[in-house]
């Protein structure tokens, strides 16, 4: 085994038999199920809970009764009359609540009478529900036909798209950009825990062994360039690994869980989405970790032990956080000025552009440009760190970063 | 097989931690360079490992650039301890060995012959971490030549060893010169450099003070450590001709003379033709050398 693979596989195994990243691929896949099983498990908590009794006393001459329809939630008791009898049954606790519906100059009035306020949930269903019900009063008020009036109740406005660009073929339908929305939260946020956990990580793992002093040792049988790229592949291998069991489970899950429900719903999206976004995403996440893990090697070199590994990682964890809300923002409004700066920029792009790619009209020029960004920087970056790790990978030195870079600096040249 | 180094110098901003260094050392032989604190010999074997530049000077290794040779006939004990906490002690040598070209099954025969001879039997299975400081170090030490070095460099090996595992390095360093590996090794303990070394190099603020065999810097001092058991006063002692120096030890006077040639009238003023319970002169040791070439009052040679 050459010396590189040697590195790589030593850090590679005794990282993948560390606790912290088993329980950390367990995590994701933990949260991945939760997700998955989001309704059974829901249904597990709230399916003990009893249908909230509610009685409607209708004092008006309208028909109301086909839109109180009972639920899980609500179990509504109609053509009640008796309101003293209904009261008593409220006080003791037989019934959760009494809505009694009257006329009020033209206008439905509800009044909602309760012996212990209702749960917020069943609150807005029945605040919804009185409200459409004051709609149909109102409609039933002009006397219209039945077919008038249901023709008024189910009106709603059909929206087409015309594109007069005959260049172009045309923008994304809203349910396009609302899925690349929601994809490109999830790739932002999958970009923000893999480089705080990988950055992280290469950043100790250089500090601990210059910390140990296994480091001298090493660079005497290796050269620093082999040392630094080898531990950046270590590192990508092992971050390529958990990806890859994340993946794994949730194919797993996908075509045996639920009847394929998840695949289909996976494959609707993809297809939503076009075969290129995924590419996209993909190449960005790859790349966006490969930045991180340099400039993580590159911090980890420039501290002495491994306890201040803590103080270099902060600047470049605050550049992912920054990223990582601009991503959260677009999610409002993903076509802001905010957002168009931050996807060029190399450090955030990866979290940026994907949600640019997916829920924006933009050509194939912006991306293309963003990406060439991040790998013109990575190559610098490499470059940089490469020749400033040989020098720094041996330097101990005390005091802040700047100090740090210093000294390096001064003992090195 | 020999290392060169040629007007070798180190120098970074503001100061010199080498200034123009010379010395060879010859295939199979041991070569101590001595030196305070802070005096270069770390960055010196930096630089013979290419772990740093030179700003000016050669070191070669027969006759090619250092930094074109293979690294794997270089082994390198660095005066910090350090090995991988985490790991085995026998996967750490079989690490290290491995990463300096070797096979497993190679590596087996020698690494069971050094936890053997370093008694390190009962630790082979143990997390590096969990030996005490003088284990580590010998695990780190076998870890430094189990590849069969041609040339082996060790930074301070001595240092926290006590005295029965200072032997066992002892001999070790003696096996490994047999063996035919060149050793150039760095110690401010002079007892250990005088048992050891061929040759030695001594190092004060970056400057080399002296370079050749160790008889040879005895040499130029002479013999003018003189020790005796008499009932002369201090006073009565200064005063005779050619001592510098009295010292007065538990068992012992001891007078340091200006020159070997005064012996002979100083043996005749005290014995007065009796019995002499004890006169004997000889060398300074490296230590009081070491002491007088480096602490201040540099005797030239």
């Amino acid at each position: 085994m050459s010396k590189f693979n040697l590195l790589m596989m030593q850090l590679y195994k005794s990282k993948f038999k560390s606790k912290s990243f088993i329980l950390m691929t367990c995590l994701y896949v933990l949260l991945m199920s939760v997700a998955i099983f989001w309704s059974d498990i829901k249904a597990l908590f709230t399916g003990e809970d009893e249908a909230q009794q509610i009685a409607i006393v209708n004092e008006t001459s309208a028909e109301l009764s086909g839109i109180f329809v009972s639920n899980g939630d609500i179990a509504f008791i109609q053509d009640e009359q008796d309101v003293a009898a209904l009261e008593k049954r409220v006080e003791d606790g037989k019934l959760d609540a009494i809505v009694r519906v009257s006329d009020q100059e033209g206008q439905l009035h509800a009044e909602i009478a309760t012996f212990v306020p209702l749960k917020l949930n069943d609150q807005t269903t029945l605040s919804s529900l009185l409200q459409y019900a004051g709609q149909h009063y109102a409609v039933q008020q002009l006397s219209l036909s039945p077919e008038q009036a249901a023709q008024i109740m189910s009106a709603q406005t059909i929206i087409s798209t015309k594109n007069l660009n005959e260049a172009s073929t045309g923008g994304k339908s809203e349910e396009e950009k609302q899925s690349g929305l929601w994809v490109s939260y999830g790739i932002g946020i999958l970009i923000y825990f893999f480089i705080s956990t990988f950055l992280s990580m290469i950043t100790t793992e250089i500090a601990s062994e210059k910390g140990s002093r296994a480091m001298e040792m090493l660079l005497a049988s290796v050269k620093p360039a082999t040392h630094f790229k080898a531990k950046i592949a270590g590192v990508l291998l092992l971050a390529l690994t958990q990806m890859g069991i994340i993946v794994a489970a949730f194919l797993l899950y996908a075509k045996f869980v639920k009847d394929g429900v998840i695949w289909n719903a996976a494959a609707t999206i993809i297809k939503e989405l076009s075969i290129s976004y995924v590419i996209y995403a993909v190449v960005f996440l790859l790349l966006t970790i490969i930045l991180y893990l340099i400039v993580g090697a590159l911090f980890g070199s420039l501290v002495s032990k491994v306890e201040e590994a803590g103080q270099v990682l902060m600047p470049a964890m605050m550049v992912t956080l920054i990223g990582f809300y601009v991503m959260l923002s677009g999610i409002g409004n993903p076509d802001t000025i905010l957002i168009k700066v931050f996807s060029y920029i190399p450090f955030t792009s990866g979290m940026v552009m994907p949600m640019r790619i997916g829920a924006t009209d933009i050509g194939g020029m912006v991306p293309m440009l963003s990406l060439g960004i991040l790998i013109a920087t990575i190559v610098v970056v490499y470059l940089f760190s490469l020749s400033f790790y040989k020098r720094s990978v041996l330097t101990y030195s005390t005091g802040g970063v700047i100090q740090k870079i210093k000294t390096v600096l001064k003992v090195t040249t | 097989m020999t290392l060169q180094l040629q007007h070798v110098t180190k120098k970074y901003k503001d100061f010199t931690a080498v200034n123009d260094l010379n010395f060879t050392i010859e295939k199979g032989e041991i070569f101590g360079l001595i030196g305070q604190n802070g005096a270069g010999k770390t960055t010196t074997f930096r630089m013979i490992l290419d772990l740093q530049e030179t700003t000016a000077g050669t070191i070669t290794w027969d006759g090619q650039p250092v930094n074109t040779i293979n690294r794997d006939i270089l082994g390198y004990l660095p005066e910090e301890r350090g090995i991988f906490p985490t790991m085995k002690v026998e996967e750490q040598l079989y690490f290290f060995g491995e990463l300096r070209g070797m096979k497993r099954a190679e590596l087996k025969k020698d690494i069971d012959f050094w936890i053997q001879r370093f008694e390190l039997e009962e630790k082979r299975k143990d997390k590096a971490e969990t030996l005490s400081k003088g284990n580590q170090q010998k695990v780190q030490l076998i870890a430094s030549f189990i590849h069969k070095p041609k040339f082996l460099i060790l930074d301070e090996p001595f240092s926290g060893l006590d005295p029965v595992n200072k032997d066992l390095l002892k001999d070790a360093i003696l096996l490994l010169k047999e063996q035919g590996t060149t050793i150039l090794f760095s110690s401010h303990q002079m007892d250990n450099v005088e048992e050891l070394c061929d040759h030695l190099c001594l190092l004060k603020r970056g400057a080399s003070l002296f370079s050749g065999s160790l008889l040879d810097l005895k040499k130029q001092y002479g013999k003018t450590k003189l020790a005796v058991r008499t009932g002369w006063s201090t006073t009565q002692l200064l005063a005779l001709e050619g001592v510098k120096d009295v010292r007065v030890e538990k068992e012992q006077t001891v007078l340091m003379l200006e020159d070997e040639r005064y012996a002979q009238s100083i043996f005749e003023q005290l014995s007065n033709g009796k019995y002499i319970e004890k006169f004997s002169l000889d060398y300074l040791s490296l230590d009081e050398i070491f002491k007088d070439k480096v602490g201040g009052n540099v005797v030239e040679v």
